[in-house]
């Protein structure tokens, strides 16, 4: 038994060799390596050849570990002697060796991996340092020219214009916005990325930033046949101390992302006391939609530059958006989450550490009053906007949010402001002289014999960009009580409407 | 007249030793790497206007401490081929106490320094590790077979001086 072991584990794994001084194989047992065949040992493997220059020294022994010979791994053990020739005697531990060929692959492995992940990392940051640097300065370089291009273009706005090229003017005016929006989100992020960024306490009064967040999300979810709710917690202070533009900007983009991303049903806005203690508020505010949704992987990007997770055309945007919240909440220390379901809709969660004023009295409350608020709340009338240009229909919303007085419609066409007219009793209208499909002169007369003349009587306002003459008589040949001079100030439609829905 | 000479690679782990030698030997690369353990010997004739040498190539694990190489394995040796991964800093930055390392044991014997991967950096790269890249004598690809051919000869050239 045990002789068949080491016939099979010992016995054959050895071979010696004799060789002459000068490399000559007088003797081999050939138990590993066919050597014998061959008349020098330097035909046999280079190893030989090199190692064979080493052995003129007498009574020497030389021991070479892992050395692969032929196919095997072995240990070699060169001895010289005074009187005698050379030997050499060769171990074969393959075995042995490929276990350690086995560990020490995967600890090199290791190691180059994580060396190289490392450099990458840093190769990384410098791209990211970079891109930052680039951007900002870009940015902010684009901006002069971009302000350059706006200013002029309202002036040119000013100047004589038939009603065609005021539109174009406006296309012109809108589309700077669009650009000079997009440049202050990057700007915004890149100053949050080097720590450049500042929120700025100010009192302000919070319900009435609701109140017109109310009124203008309302507005534009009507717009997409969508119903907007607010749930505001009567238990929060109605003065907050904090930065007021940035809250506002929260809010905007979370819930212009619902509407974009909801094609029906419904957005909701809550807005509840976490807790109160000394001067300082605890603010949670919900925004739940039924839009498409987002897969549960993806729900981790819709934070994340650069990333949208719907990349349709459909849903257009730099996808800075909701980076930028993000930033601004964990500015104003609170957290943001987002729920989903595809199809099913979206919930973003956050809260907002604010202070509040205790015992607080908006200081001049009266002047402001008598300045600009014509409009009773108690009373509201509906508007209802008839304007396809985005800025005109930004600008009459937020003068109307500022009053708290008016629930407001806007339709984009001649179609859509039928169905609405149709619809609703409107108090007032107010109508683009120039529509997509169709002009306010030949709109207006078409509201004004509608069956049962339901609105007969209701007063229609024209805006119209033209500043030429002869117009008077049209829009009285239309059914039009007024025209507003298009760009206009705040104060010039309120007292328009004013005048008209005393 | 053919002469043998015996030189050897060295160097840390994964920097290339091996591909050089195969890209050198055969003209082949792989991607895959595998680890040397222990020693492989090749041979390669490198033919010069007046000689022939047998160039006996030592092909050794690599070590992250010179000074733990088996010393068997360096004994007898005409030159060496000191080769460091220029992607890897872990690789060259004790580059020169390892020269100083070598020079101390093998005095008369000449050392080509080599950057290894060159395919793989950048010039910025080149320009933010200058004082060490400043010590090598080639910047090499075994991948692309960049100077392969060239820093074994200039080598060889300096065995037979
Ligand atoms: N891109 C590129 N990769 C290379 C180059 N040389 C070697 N590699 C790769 O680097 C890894 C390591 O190469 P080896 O030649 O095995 O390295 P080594 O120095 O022999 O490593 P050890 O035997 O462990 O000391 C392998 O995956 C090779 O494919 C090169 O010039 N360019
Ligand atoms: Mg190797």
């Amino acid at each position: 038994m045990l002789e068949s072991y080491k016939e099979q584990f010992l016995y054959p794994k050895v071979q010696f060799i004799v060789i002459s001084g000068k490399g000559d194989i007088l003797e081999s047992d050939d138990t590993l390596f066919p050597f014998k065949k061959e008349k020098n040992i330097i035909r046999c493997h280079p190893f030989f050849e090199s190692v064979l220059p080493l052995l003129n020294h007498t009574d020497n022994s030389i021991s070479f570990s892992c050395v692969h010979i032929n196919g095997k791994v072995c240990d070699i053990n060169c001895r010289t002697f005074p009187d005698k020739n050379p030997l050499i005697i060769i171990h074969d531990l393959s075995e042995h060796y490929q276990s350690l060929q086995v560990v020490a692959q995967k600890r090199n492995e290791t190691v180059i991996e994580s060396e190289i992940l490392t450099l990458q990392n840093t190769y990384l940051q410098e791209k990211e340092a970079f891109k930052r640097i680039f951007i900002a300065n870009f940015s902010h370089e684009i901006r002069n020219p971009l302000t350059g291009v706006f200013s002029f273009t309202e002036m040119l706005e000013k100047t004589n214009l038939s009603d065609e090229q005021f539109d174009l003017v406006e296309v012109i005016k809108s589309l700077c916005q669009d650009l000079n929006i997009m440049i202050n989100d990057i700007l915004d992020l890149s100053k949050i990325e080097v720590g450049k960024f500042m929120v700025y306490d100010e009192i302000f009064d919070f319900s009435e930033l609701l109140d017109s967040i109310g009124f203008i999300y309302a507005t534009k979810a009507r717009q997409k046949k969508l119903r907007f709710h607010m749930h505001v917690d009567d238990k929060l202070p109605r003065y907050i101390e904090g930065d007021k533009t940035r809250i506002k900007q929260i809010l905007a983009n979370v819930i212009e992302n619902a509407i974009k991303f909801t094609q029906e049903g419904h957005i909701e806005l809550h807005v509840k006391l976490n807790n109160k203690r000394a001067n300082k508020v605890n603010i949670q505010f919900e925004i739940t939609d039924t839009g498409i949704g987002i897969q549960k992987e993806h729900i981790k990007d819709i934070f994340t530059s650069f990333t949208q997770v719907h990349k349709d055309s459909k849903y257009p945007g730099t996808g800075l958006g909701l980076t930028i919240v993000k930033n601004l909440v964990s500015l104003m220390q609170g957290d943001i989450t987002a729920e989903s379901e595809p199809c099913k809709g979206t919930t973003i969660k956050f809260n907002l550490k604010l202070k509040f004023p205790i015992n607080y009295r908006e200081p001049g409350k009266k002047d402001k009053d008598n300045r600009k608020v014509l409009f009773n709340p108690k009373k509201k009338f509906n508007i209802l906007l008839i304007e396809d240009n985005k800025i005109s229909q930004i600008i009459v919303l937020k003068i109307l949010a500022s009053q708290g007085a008016f629930f407001l419609d806007i339709a984009e066409n001649g179609e859509q402001a039928m169905e609405r007219v149709e619809e609703t009793q409107y108090d007032l209208i107010l109508l683009d002289i120039r529509l997509p499909d169709v002009t306010g002169y030949e709109l207006a007369p078409v509201i004004r014999n509608l069956p049962e003349k339901k609105y007969a009587k209701v007063p229609i306002i024209a805006l119209s960009g033209s500043m030429l003459g002869d117009s008077r008589k049209k829009y009285k040949k239309a059914g039009i009580n007024d025209v507003i001079q298009k760009p206009f100030q705040e104060q010039q439609l309120l007292q328009k409407l004013h005048k008209f829905l005393k | 007249m053919t002469i043998s000479k015996k030189i050897v690679l060295l160097g840390h782990f994964g920097v290339g030793k091996t591909s050089l030698v195969r890209r050198f030997v055969e003209n082949t690369f792989s991607d895959n790497y595998r680890v040397t353990i222990g020693v492989h010997i090749l041979k390669k004739e490198v033919v010069l206007p007046e000689n022939q040498v047998n160039l006996i190539i030592w092909d050794i694990e690599g070590n992250e401490d010179i000074s733990k190489t088996r010393s068997s394995y360096l004994m007898g040796s005409h030159g060496f081929i000191y080769v460091f991964d220029t992607t890897r800093k872990s690789t060259y930055e004790n580059l020169p106490a390892d020269l100083d390392y070598i020079k101390s044991g093998y005095n008369n014997v000449p050392v080509i320094v080599v950057g290894n991967k060159s395919d793989l950096v950048t010039k910025t790269h080149l320009r933010e590790n200058k004082q060490y890249f400043d010590l090598a004598h080639y910047f090499s690809s075994a991948k692309t077979g960049e100077n392969v051919e060239t820093l074994f000869k200039d080598l060889t050239k300096k065995l037979i001086k």
